[in-house]
């Protein structure tokens, strides 16, 4: 294990015990609960506040503040955990709902006190079985064992909590589009305003949190917000799961401190590239992060703020590390293949654009392209940025446009390839 | 009220208004497929986008409310490019063939892009590949390659209708209209669906094919289906009537009407028109000119009712406008004394029968009115006294009913009217059913609602005017004239309406046959 490396959510993720109840109460669980539901609620929201704890599941939105736009009534709300983890390269949601599942739980059940609702759900994609299944058998040990439903530990608070599998749409991993999905319609995010912690789930206030920004509550409320933000930096506090794929020695799921310089991240962390493989770039923040090149990913540090002023983002925590083997050409084919395959369809640039893209590299990479054709990538990119409901056309238009302009040559390789074999002029 | 400016011109608006209504109200243009203002917002089409001062990113106009102080453009740069790739990537995927689509000439894609567009398609992928000629229902057909998926027709059955026939089916791309599990598209305002969308994606297949929309002038009117008086604009060349479309009244019938008055055009057609009077009975009919022929009968008609008003009775439907049933019962009632009037209401078991929405049992446009001119001359008598009494009358004057197929007990109306001396039938159109009636009898031919001008008074009393649009038969009366002629009053043909002109013929009906 590298120094580099904290062991806060995934101290006992070692453990196989600690999958189920008994093992988790072993160590420590459902402690933290018990200590919560004797806390006024609004505390708990505060400590969330204090702690600088940032959503962990791709956009960063500080986490208390977004309970805080809950209206101060007695309106139902509801608690949605999303599970869906669909953006390419993520895997980290899956070993913490397959090794702790508990830690989610309780972590849910003590946000759900803080935010006063007494029915969230776990939305947990279609295509993850198992964990679907141990969750599904450690809900039923809480329930048998008090922790959810009527009189929590007898402390008054009653809440219900449920499991719901998604049927494989990676928009359904958008707030909102989970909402539509729960609700029994297409998975199809909705207009904003009005925002879910209005008007969510059933028309009635709704938060949504990722499943690592839940399980990590349960830290923030056992040790105090300062001793949280002893981990990470000034405005990224705390500690991040990354899943590191692609071509490294190690890869996998790591708990490091935010603010961890991504070449330590790789070179440390992971073991460093295959031997005698050369960088070439790293996407650090899932497939729809811009990709940095191999000389800005070495300066880089990975927090929300350095990450996005080198032009890219944190997002899920998911780094891809590129080497000289890989083709960036079909990289970016593959990659937009699955946003234009993954596009809901309801807004015309993201509909309509994720499949021209696609299309255009599709069409270089088979040797049909021309040099108009990577500028129009870009072009046709950017006029998709920004003008649609959710940020799926982002995602689709933030690749292409760093892909293009930051590995043209190999594009345009791509494209005298075809040209020297149709004998044409690449410039017509 | 929240003040904003718009462009740079201030503007008031009520509260909750939002930003492409702030911009209707004004006149300025603004580009848009997805919202309608008769249904929710779906925000989809991303076209609307404007500048809105002290906010990052381009907003949508149709989901943002309009806030005090709040200072909006859409002429930035940044909003006319935004808008001209929005029409691009509605374009990518169209099949751009409307030289054989019907919606040309009406289409908002093709307005839209002449006004707003990139006139520089780069697009050189191959095209999506959807369902054709697919058919929804008995009254409409899809093209999915058409549609730009702006869902006003799912939003139109979910919202108006309530029926949810219509869904969005696949994603991304491969998106499609379609009904559930192949259940059709088959409610009576289904055509509506057709007017709102943008493209040629749905068409009517009463209307696809018959007419290019630029060969045809249209005319505001009332529908005369049934008492509740949607306004609708009626669309028609030298040739005749081929459709008819609603127009926006808050108070009557909002955006839409149903199919059912879609109708009321095709009995209108020279097809199905009386065009001289028809003197006879049942398999000896003889056409005779209208003119001398109503005159004629006119002398006799007055000589009987000089001599014993009660020789006369008089059947009434509700068909007619509030001017010529002034007028005729100044005649009848007034100057004849006739005190047998009877009217004559389309289904007594449905009469009062309401769909919810717009269709009403009434079949009639104008029994409010009828009933508003019988008032102060003592009502009508009841039917049930016609029964046995036939040979009682000298004459019988009918007013028929424009729209005889939403009269059930026609066939009824004419055994009755068989054993009466005479009968005079005003009646628009020539069918067989009027020409069974046994007893001797003239058939004067009428005009029809788009052939005259007046006010029809709908089921809650509104007083809706219309004009006259076109002419189909010249020579078929209007109710003043036939009092006219009753009367012994020559009309001055010279000023009678003519057919309108100015519309170029289409000489390719022809190939499709007649209506």
């Amino acid at each position: 294990m590298s120094s580099l490396e904290v062991k806060l959510l995934s101290e006992h993720y070692d453990k196989p015990e600690f999958q189920g109840l008994e093992g988790y109460k072993k160590h420590g669980g459902y402690e933290v609960l018990v200590k919560a539901l004797k806390m006024e609620p609004q505390k708990i929201i505060d400590e969330v506040k204090a702690s600088g704890l940032r959503g962990r599941g791709g956009a960063g939105f500080p986490t208390g503040v977004k309970w805080g736009f809950l209206p101060n009534n007695d309106e139902p709300r509801y608690l949605l955990c999303n599970a869906d983890e669909g953006e390419p390269g993520t895997f980290k949601d899956r070993v913490m709902m397959e090794r702790a599942p508990h830690q989610l739980i309780e972590g849910m059940i003590i946000s759900a006190f803080a935010v006063k609702s007494h029915k969230s759900y776990i939305y947990i994609r279609g295509e993850y079985d198992e964990p679907a299944r141990i969750l599904r058998k450690a809900l039923d040990e809480a329930y048998e064992a008090g922790l959810l439903g009527k009189n929590i530990l007898g402390s008054g608070f009653d809440h219900d909590m449920d499991l719901y599998r998604g049927a494989g749409a990676y928009i359904c991993g958008e707030e909102t589009g989970m909402i539509s999905s729960l609700e029994g319609l297409k998975g199809q995010p909705k207009l904003k305003p009005p925002f879910p912690a209005i008007q969510g789930y059933l028309k009635k206030p709704t938060i949504v949190n990722n499943v690592e920004t839940l399980a990590a509550v349960k830290y923030i409320i056992r040790d105090g917000a300062d001793a949280y933000r002893k981990y990470g930096t000034e405005k990224s506090a705390g500690t991040k799961l990354f899943s590191i794929s692609g071509n490294v020695v190690k890869p996998g799921t790591y708990e490091v401190p935010l603010g961890i310089s991504l070449k330590d991240l790789i070179f440390d962390v992971c073991g460093g590239l295959k031997p005698g493989r050369k960088l070439k770039a790293v996407i650090p923040g899932g497939s729809s992060a811009p990709i940095l090149t191999a000389e800005e990913s070495l300066k880089v540090n990975m927090d929300y703020e350095s990450l996005a002023q080198s032009g890219s983002m944190l997002g899920s925590g998911a780094v891809i590390v590129i080497d000289d083997s890989n083709d960036m050409v079909d990289l970016l084919d593959v990659t937009l293949h699955f946003y234009h395959h993954e596009s809901c369809g309801q807004c015309t640039p993201c509909r309509e654009g994720t499949g021209w893209i696609s299309k255009i590299t599709h069409s270089i990479k088979n040797g049909e392209g021309t040099t108009k054709d990577i500028d129009l990538i870009k072009n046709v990119a950017e006029h998709m940025m920004g003008k649609t409901i959710c940020a799926l056309s982002d995602a689709a238009a933030m690749p292409a446009i760093s892909f293009v302009t930051k590995f043209r040559d190999e594009f345009e390789a791509y494209v005298n390839k075809g040209v020297e074999r149709r004998g044409e002029d690449a410039h017509a | 009220m929240p003040k904003c400016t718009i462009n740079g011109k201030e503007i008031e608006v009520p509260q909750g208004t939002t930003v492409i209504e702030a911009f209707k109200m004004l006149g300025d243009d603004i580009c848009h497929y997805c919202w309608h203002p008769g249904l929710s917002v779906a925000g989809v089409c991303r076209l609307c986008m404007v500048h809105i001062e002290g906010m990052p990113k381009l907003q949508i106009a149709c989901n943002t409310e309009v806030r005090d102080g709040m200072v909006v453009t859409n002429q930035t740069d940044d909003v006319k490019d935004t808008v001209k790739w929005g029409l691009d990537f509605h374009l990518i995927n169209h099949p751009l063939d409307c030289p054989i689509c019907d919606q040309a000439g009406e289409c908002g894609l093709q307005d839209q892009y002449m006004k707003f567009g990139k006139y520089d398609p780069e697009m050189a992928e191959p095209k999506v590949k959807k369902h054709k000629v697919v058919d929804l229902g008995p009254t409409v057909v899809l093209d999915s390659e058409r549609c730009i998926l702006c869902s006003r027709c799912v939003r139109f059955t979910e919202e108006v209708t309530e029926t949810n026939e219509l869904g969005i089916f696949n994603r991304g791309d491969r998106a499609e209209i379609g009904t559930v599990q192949g259940r059709p598209l088959d409610n009576n305002y289904s055509l509506n669906t057709v007017d709102i969308c943008p493209v040629g994606a749905l068409t009517s297949k009463d209307f696809r094919f018959r007419q290019r929309v630029w060969y045809l002038k249209d005319s505001e009117s009332i529908c005369p289906g049934c008492s509740t008086g949607c306004n609708v604009k009626v669309y028609f060349n030298e040739e005749g009537l081929w459709r008819v479309k609603p127009r926006y009244n808050a108070e009557v019938n909002g955006h839409w009407m149903c199919d059912e008055g879609r109708n009321t055009y095709k009995y209108v057609n020279a097809a199905h028109r009386l065009k001289k009077v028809k003197a006879g009975q049942s398999g000896d009919w003889s056409q005779e000119e209208v003119f001398p022929e109503t005159m004629k009968l006119g002398e006799k008609f007055r000589a009987a009712a000089e001599k014993n008003p009660e020789s006369i009775a008089v059947l009434v439907t509700g068909q007619y406008t509030n001017e010529e049933f002034k007028n005729f019962f100044e005649f009848v009632a007034d100057e004849l004394k006739v005190k047998n009037i009877f009217h004559w209401i389309n289904n007594p078991e449905k009469f009062d029968d309401f769909d919810g929405l717009l269709l009403r049992g009434d079949k009639n446009p104008n029994t409010y009115g009828l009933k508003e001119e019988m008032k102060s001359r003592g009502g009508f008598k009841s039917l049930e006294d016609l029964q046995g009494k036939m040979s009682q009358f000298e004459w019988v004057l009918v007013l028929g009913p424009e729209n005889q197929s939403q009269f059930p007990d026609l066939k009824e109306k004419v055994d009755l009217l068989s054993q009466a001396k005479s009968v005079i039938w005003l009646s628009a159109c020539e069918t067989p059913e009027l020409d069974a009636l046994r007893a001797p009898t003239h058939q004067i031919p009428m005009k029809t609602y788009i052939e005259k001008e007046g006010s029809f008074t709908n089921f809650k009393g509104l007083v809706q005017e219309f004009k006259r649009g076109t002419t189909v038969i010249e020579d078929a009366l209007t109710l003043q004239e036939v009092v006219a002629l009753l009367r012994g009053h020559e009309l001055d043909y010279r000023n009678r309406p003519q057919p309108i002109g100015g519309t170029k013929k289409n000489h390719f009906t022809n190939v499709r046959g007649q209506l």
